[in-house]
């Protein structure tokens, strides 16, 4: 029988990967489709609004990362106790999210010079307010971002991180001793070790 | 309640003139405009929640922003707890207004139609608040010629196959944030109406105005440009 789920991205991790954790944390079936980027022209319009990933599912088809990462998350209940603790989740995943949007142009920029400023500004800027801030969530959390406990928060921020040390070509998290806990805590699970194995072998 | 009766000065707006001391269970803190803030009165607004709907002057703003859980606002005060992040806060204020889905599936469609509004919301502000003015102009026609009609064409489509709504073919808080953000959208956009064109998403504009408890809460906000 064909999976549940269908999830459709890039031969990358990006945005989807937070997703392809929760589907193997929660031991749940899903298609890992993976599109080449020449083909993603033709593709486009046929999603709900020009974007990926996409997760099909009972013949429906909805877009945007985060809000399939919360779906899957209450799937595999990585998610808190009550409105109020989910909230908190959903405001930390934002603030990385946040982050993400500062880093994900500077791949785009073409010029050199340019480029080289951006992350330099990205660095001092954004790493320089947000990562302290975030290492400071984990030492009042016991090692976890949010809560005091595992939550998809820890999925989403291990899975987005490789995006900084790819733009910056440093070790971003050497000096966020408990930031960089968080991310070894989640790679080493049994079923995200497995998944590191078994995914096909791109770049974060 | 918890807690003593507070009775404290307020610079803001009691919306429900209650006769007793009592501080409402909700403090919203925004800047003295709609914009981000707004899908979150908008909510509390419709389900009946009092909140302090708290606007700091904006000169105060360097002083407060270092105590701001990650230096932005808006920010939601609640039982000795602070929140942050317009769209979770957002999300919060929908469950307790019970305008929210009925299984997660229907959640992630709410959410992702609520996303992918604040994607768009994020394109108009690449180019609106984009300091250098030579890099502003040259990002003005891709966002009027190609960004905002390929967005507000699919959700005007999506408003038509859903009976009128953004999701679920009734009333959601996606429909309230969209309405709510709507100026923000517009005054980012130099003023024009940007829901001209899209009959089926201002339809859903003017059904999200006129429910009465959004109707008393415009009667009742201050003013705003955006």
């Amino acid at each position: 029988m064909a999976p549940q789920y269908k999830l459709t991205y890039f031969d990358v991790g990006g945005t989807a990967e937070v997703s392809r954790y929760l589907f193997s944390y929660g031991g749940i079936e899903f298609e890992d489709v993976r599109i080449k980027r020449e083909n993603w022209a033709q593709l486009k319009d046929k999603t709900p609004f020009g974007a990926l990933p996409t997760l099909e599912h009972n013949g429906k088809v909805v877009g945007q990362s985060v809000a399939i990462a919360r779906y899957l998350a209450k799937k595999v209940k990585l998610v808190g106790d009550d409105d109020w603790e989910n909230l908190e989740i959903d405001a930390i995943v934002d603030t990385i999210n946040d982050i993400r949007l500062k880093v994900f142009p500077i791949f785009m920029e073409k010029d050199e010079a340019k480029k080289k400023a951006l992350i330099e500004t990205l660095k001092n800027d954004t790493f320089g307010f947000y990562l302290p801030r975030l290492e400071a969530e984990v030492q009042k959390n016991k090692g976890y971002l949010v809560l005091g406990r595992l939550t998809w928060a820890d999925f989403y921020f291990t899975t987005l991180s490789p995006m900084f040390d790819l733009i910056t070509g440093e070790d971003v998290l050497a000096s966020y001793p408990n930031l960089k806990g968080v991310k070894e805590k989640v790679n080493a699970l049994p079923v995200i070790k497995k998944w590191i194995e078994i995914r096909p072998k791109s770049h974060a | 309640m918890e807690g003593a009766c507070i009775k404290r000065t307020r610079k803001s707006i009691n919306i429900f003139n209650t006769t007793e001391e009592m501080a409402p269970a909700y403090k919203l803190t925004y800047f003295p405009v709609e914009a981000l803030a707004e899908p979150i009165r908008f909510l509390f607004s419709y389900g009946g929640i009092e909140f302090e709907d708290f606007r700091f002057d904006r000169e105060n703003w360097p002083q407060m922003k270092p105590n701001m859980p990650f230096g932005q606002v808006p920010v939601l005060e609640h039982n000795g707890k602070v929140a942050h992040q317009s769209i979770a806060m957002a999300r919060y204020a929908a469950k307790k207004a019970k305008l929210v889905g009925n299984d997660e599936w229907e959640d992630l469609e709410i959410d992702a139609i609520v996303d992918t509004v604040n994607d768009l919301r994020q394109k108009i502000a690449l180019y609106h608040y984009e300091a250098d003015a030579a890099v502003k102009e040259s990002r003005k026609e891709p966002l009027f010629k190609e960004t905002l009609p390929y967005y507000l064409q699919r959700l005007d489509a999506v408003v038509k196959a859903n009976n009128g709504h953004l999701a679920l073919g009734k009333l959601t808080w996606a429909d309230l944030y969209f309405v709510a953000i709507l100026k923000y959208l517009n005054s980012m956009c130099g003023g024009n109406d940007i829901l001209a064109d899209y009959p089926n998403l201002t339809a859903l504009k003017n059904t999200v105005l006129e429910l009465p408890a959004i109707k008393t809460w415009l009667e009742k906000r201050p003013n705003s440009d955006m």
